[in-house]
Formats: structure tokens, C-alpha cells, sequence
């Protein structure tokens, strides 16, 4: 029992941080690359508020959740938005220095030492019992935070106005643009959802487990998480969460736990080989993997 | 009165060194239908596409000229601000979003500031009843005809005083093309929208149109109402099929062919 928990766990944190990556694939075709650093610069964030509001967790919390919302939209409109319209690879490594520089800059500022974040707030992580098993009080807010955003984003893409229009600049940026709908606006608003889910993501887990930054290493486990789904589908990401937790839970169980942070790129591997366009994807996505 | 949209010599240049139309000027008055024709890569498409806008992965330019509709300079403007002002194309190809429904599709574009969205789409279920019967069906599995009506649908929620449609009759059915046509007529009549029609069809495009210009290799080469060009000997002869008897090869170097340059 204690297993499929620990399973249940890990697959809502590579699905929360997946759909962030999901989520910009679908709208721009852009891989970002640096989501595992903007989600750890989340988490120190959290750090800063902590000690600003120390009084009110729950202020402290939103205002960092809002302050990585804001980071996601000005890292569109300073420095994705000259590559709106033009070739993806550029972008693509835009973020991967984006990346470099926020790994650079949060060891700078917070330095190196290993956080807690929970202490700060003045939280203890209880330990509580469910079916014969237990959780951490973060574990169980991870799953409800991750179902509720899958829910969320869900209602969101099938439903608004806006993520009808999501959809559609995310098929044909050309027939969007002109059919009126300003391209800076959507792709600025899927950096910040995406920012923002990747936020909940590194927030809850400093809160569980503290934060270095060695946490940017589960952001890039949860990429072949996204990749196994089939980059453009929330669903597919979702799987594919599922896929890599169970393997990884069950190798460190079974096996060693050295593998931990092997097996979502093993798994990642025989799917590029087997299935190159991942569960759910479009196939013809093929040539841009 | 002034024309509601003017060309002026405009040029284009494609990836900084082809230049792919050089001077064309045309006119649209309120309320007309101009037909654009020309073979194929006579500029047509490409003259439709600067009115509209580029945008950065097109790597097009307009390098010289000028595009005035009402009283805004359009030249090198981005798309979606083209749209606000109320010029709207329909594309030759990708010209629905293929993975959302009939209804998804219509409540994607952005309607002209101050225009009333509700009326807008349900003017375009008046206009196109059919795809009333279609609202759930997702947009790449529709057929041709409908495809195409999707798209001037789509285009009518944006509320264009200007309609720009590429190439209506490809790869459509002459009973579609004709009903289409119609549709166009009437979309002209009841709304008041002006159309510029691109077409290599050019009986169909002379059969609706009040005015048209005739383009080859990037230039104007014939311009005129719609009765004149039809009449016009090198048009029978070049589009319309209508040629005499047959010339033999050696002949045929002794086209005459009255050409107007602009520019």
C-alpha cells in the first residue's frame, strides 16, 4: 500500500511540473527548457516571502505563487516575444541559457545551502495515515493541487474563450494571427499558466522535502514524464507521469535506489525508439522531436 | 468618394532577395467585388497576403508602396491588427483550425472592436445553415465545400468591412463553387462587405465581380469592369478558354498582348 502511495505522490509531481511543459509545447512549439529553474526559483521565492510575511503563511504563499506568475509573463515579454513568429530552435535555446542564468542567479542570492521552506513558514509536516499506509501532509496537497489544476486546465482549453483561442494560435499561428487574435497575449498567457503550475509544483515540494538546488534535476525528470505522454496532450502527460513514477518507485522498491534518477531516461529512451511521437501525440509532430 | 482600399506600387520582397510582386496598384471601392487573376505565381496570392499582414516566419517584406484602407497605412503591419481594423482573409489553404469543432472555430476569432459578437455568429449560421447541422463535427473531417464555407463563416465573425478570399473555387466541385459564389454576392448585398477575390477560375470570378485586374509575373497588366475584361480579347483567349481556331506553334511568338505597366 505504502507503495502505490509513494507512486500516487511522485505522479503528481511529474504530472504538475509536465503540464508546464505541455502546455508551452502546445501553444508555440517551443520545448522550455528552463521550466525545472523557473519552478526551483518558485520554491525560492517562497523563501523571500517567507521571511518578508512571517507572520501569515498563507500571504507569504500567494504572494510567491503571484510573484512566479509575474516571472513567467515578463520572461515572455522580454525575452520570448522577439522569437513570437520566427524559428523554434532559436527559442528553444533561449531557454536553455534562460535556464543557466536562473541556476547561476539563485545560488547567488539564496546560496547554495539546503532550505526549508516550511520551517520558515513555521509548518510541520505531518505524517498522516491513510489505507494502511502514510503520507506526508505536502504529499496529499501535491495530488489535490495536481487534480485540481489538471481539472482546471482541462475546463480552461475546452471551454473559454481563451483556450478555445490557445488551441487554435497552438495549430495554425498564421490563421490565428489572422483571424485577429493577438498571438503576445496567448503565448504570454500560456508562460504564465505554465509558470504558474510549475510554481505549485516546486513550492509543495520545498514544503515536503526542503529545497537546493538539486530540485531542478526533478524538473527534467518530469520532461521525459511529458515526452513519454506525447508532448502536446495534457492527458498523454498525465500517463506519462504515471508511467515514470511507477518506475521509478518500483526500481528503488525492487531494485536500488541508485537508479532513481536513471529510470525516467531509460523509459524516456525505449519510448524515443519504440513510439518517437509518445502515447498521445500528434504523429506528425515526428520530425520536431 | 474615396476607395475603401488602395494599393500603391506596392512591392514585396521574399527572404530579403526575391521580390515577388513589383509595383501593383489596385483600388476596391465600398460595396464591390474585384477580381484579382493570373496564373499561378503571378503575384495574386502574394499581393492578398501583404494586405494582410506578414508575420516574422513569412520572412516577406513590403519594401516599396503603400496600402491605405480608409485612413490607416497597412504596409508591414502584424496580422491580428489588420483584423481589428476589419480586413479579413480567407487563406488558400489551412483556412480552418483542423482539431476544433464546427462551433469552436466560430467562437475563436476576434470580432472588430464595437462589433456585436452574438449577432455576428448567428449572421454566420444565417448565411451558411449547413454548418448549423455540423456545430460539433471537428473541423479537419469536414469536406471541401464545407471546409470552405467554415472559413468564410469564421472570417464573417470577425466582422470585416473587407473580405479578402484566396482562391475560392480549388479543388471544389462546380455545383459547390457556383453555390459558393452566390453566397458571396449575397454576403455583399446584405452586408455591405467589399470583396477581393483572388481566382484562377476566371469565369467564376468574372461572373460575380463588378471590376478586375488581371496580373502577371508581379505586374498589372490588364485592369477594367468586369464586362470589359470578360469581352477582352486576350482574357477569351487566356483564361476563358474561348480561343478561335486552333494556331499552330509557329505563331506564337506573335501574341499581341496590350500591356499596362504601372510604376
Amino acid at each position: 500500500m505504502q507503495l502505490a502511495i509513494n507512486i500516487a505522490v511522485l505522479t503528481a509531481i511529474y504530472a504538475l511540473i509536465a503540464c508546464g511543459y505541455v502546455l508551452i509545447y502546445r501553444v508555440s512549439r517551443v520545448l522550455n527548457l528552463a521550466h525545472g529553474e523557473l519552478m526551483m526559483l518558485s520554491a525560492y521565492l517562497l523563501i523571500t516571502t517567507a521571511s518578508l510575511f512571517s507572520k501569515t503563511p498563507f500571504i507569504a504563499l500567494g504572494a510567491a505563487i503571484f510573484l512566479s506568475l509575474c516571472v513567467g509573463v515578463l520572461v515572455y515579454l522580454f525575452l520570448m516575444r522577439r522569437m513570437t513568429g520566427e524559428m523554434v530552435l532559436a527559442a528553444v535555446l533561449t531557454t536553455v541559457a534562460l535556464g543557466v542564468l536562473l541556476r547561476g542567479l539563485v545560488v547567488l542570492i539564496w546560496s547554495a545551502q539546503q532550505q526549508n521552506p516550511a520551517q520558515a513558514l513555521g509548518w510541520v509536516n505531518h505524517s498522516l495515515p491513510v489505507f494502511g499506509g502514510r503520507i506526508s501532509a505536502a504529499g496529499a496537497a501535491l495530488i489535490a493541487t495536481t487534480a485540481l489544476v489538471y481539472v482546471g486546465l482541462f475546463l480552461f482549453l475546452r471551454f473559454s474563450r481563451y483556450g478555445i483561442r490557445m488551441r487554435a494560435a497552438g495549430q495554425n499561428p498564421l490563421l490565428a494571427a489572422q483571424r485577429g487574435i493577438s498571438l503576445h497575449v496567448i503565448y504570454a498567457l500560456a508562460w504564465g499558466l505554465s509558470t504558474l503550475t510549475g510554481a505549485l509544483a516546486g513550492i509543495l515540494i520545498s514544503l515536503d522535502s526542503g529545497l537546493d538546488s538539486t530540485m531542478v534535476l526533478i524538473g527534467l525528470k518530469a520532461f521525459p514524464a511529458a515526452l513519454v505522454g506525447g508532448l502536446d496532450s495534457l492527458v498523454g502527460a498525465l500517463l506519462g507521469s504515471l508511467i515514470i513514477a511507477a518506475a521509478e518507485v518500483l526500481m528503488i522498491y525492487y531494485v536500488d535506489a541508485l537508479l532513481s534518477d536513471v529510470v525516467p531516461f531509460l523509459v524516456l529512451i525505449l519510448m524515443l525508439v519504440f513510439r518517437p511521437w509518445g502515447l498521445f501525440g500528434t504523429r506528425e509532430e515526428l520530425d520536431r522531436v | 468618394m474615396n476607395p475603401l482600399l488602395r494599393v500603391e506600387k506596392l512591392e514585396v520582397v521574399y527572404g530579403r532577395a526575391i521580390t515577388s510582386i513589383q509595383g501593383i496598384s489596385l483600388e476596391a471601392h465600398k460595396g464591390e467585388i474585384v477580381a484579382l487573376l493570373g496564373t499561378n505565381g503571378a503575384g495574386k496570392s502574394t499581393t492578398l497576403r501583404a494586405i494582410s499582414g506578414f508575420l516574422g516566419l513569412d520572412d516577406a517584406r513590403v519594401t516599396e508602396g503603400a496600402i491605405h484602407f480608409k485612413d490607416n497605412s497597412l504596409a508591414n503591419r502584424p496580422p491580428y491588427l489588420i483584423t481589428k481594423l476589419g480586413i479579413v482573409l480567407v487563406p488558400e489553404r489551412d483556412k480552418v483550425f483542423p482539431n476544433l469543432s464546427v462551433v469552436e472555430n466560430l467562437s475563436a476569432p476576434v470580432a472588430t472592436a464595437g462589433a456585436n459578437r452574438k449577432r455576428l455568429e448567428e449572421m454566420a449560421f444565417t448565411f451558411f445553415p449547413k454548418l448549423a447541422e455540423l456545430r460539433g463535427r471537428t473541423a479537419g473531417l469536414l469536406s471541401g465545400g464545407e471546409r470552405q464555407m467554415l472559413a468564410l463563416a469564421s472570417a464573417l465573425v470577425c466582422g470585416p468591412e473587407l473580405l479578402l478570399v484566396d482562391e475560392l473555387s480549388l479543388g471544389l466541385a462546380p455545383v459547390v463553387v457556383e453555390d459558393l459564389a452566390q453566397r458571396l454576392v449575397e454576403i455583399r448585398d446584405k452586408l455591405g462587405i467589399t470583396i477581393l477575390l483572388v481566382e484562377q477560375n476566371a469565369t467564376v470570378a468574372l461572373s460575380i465581380a463588378d471590376r478586375g485586374y488581371v496580373l502577371e509575373n508581379g505586374r498589372v497588366v490588364l485592369d477594367g469592369d468586369a464586362a470589359r475584361l470578360k469581352s477582352h480579347g486576350d482574357i477569351q483567349e487566356f483564361y476563358l478558354g474561348g480561343a478561335g481556331e486552333r494556331r499552330s506553334y509557329r505563331d506564337v511568338k506573335q501574341y499581341r498582348r496590350s500591356r499596362r505597366w504601372y510604376g
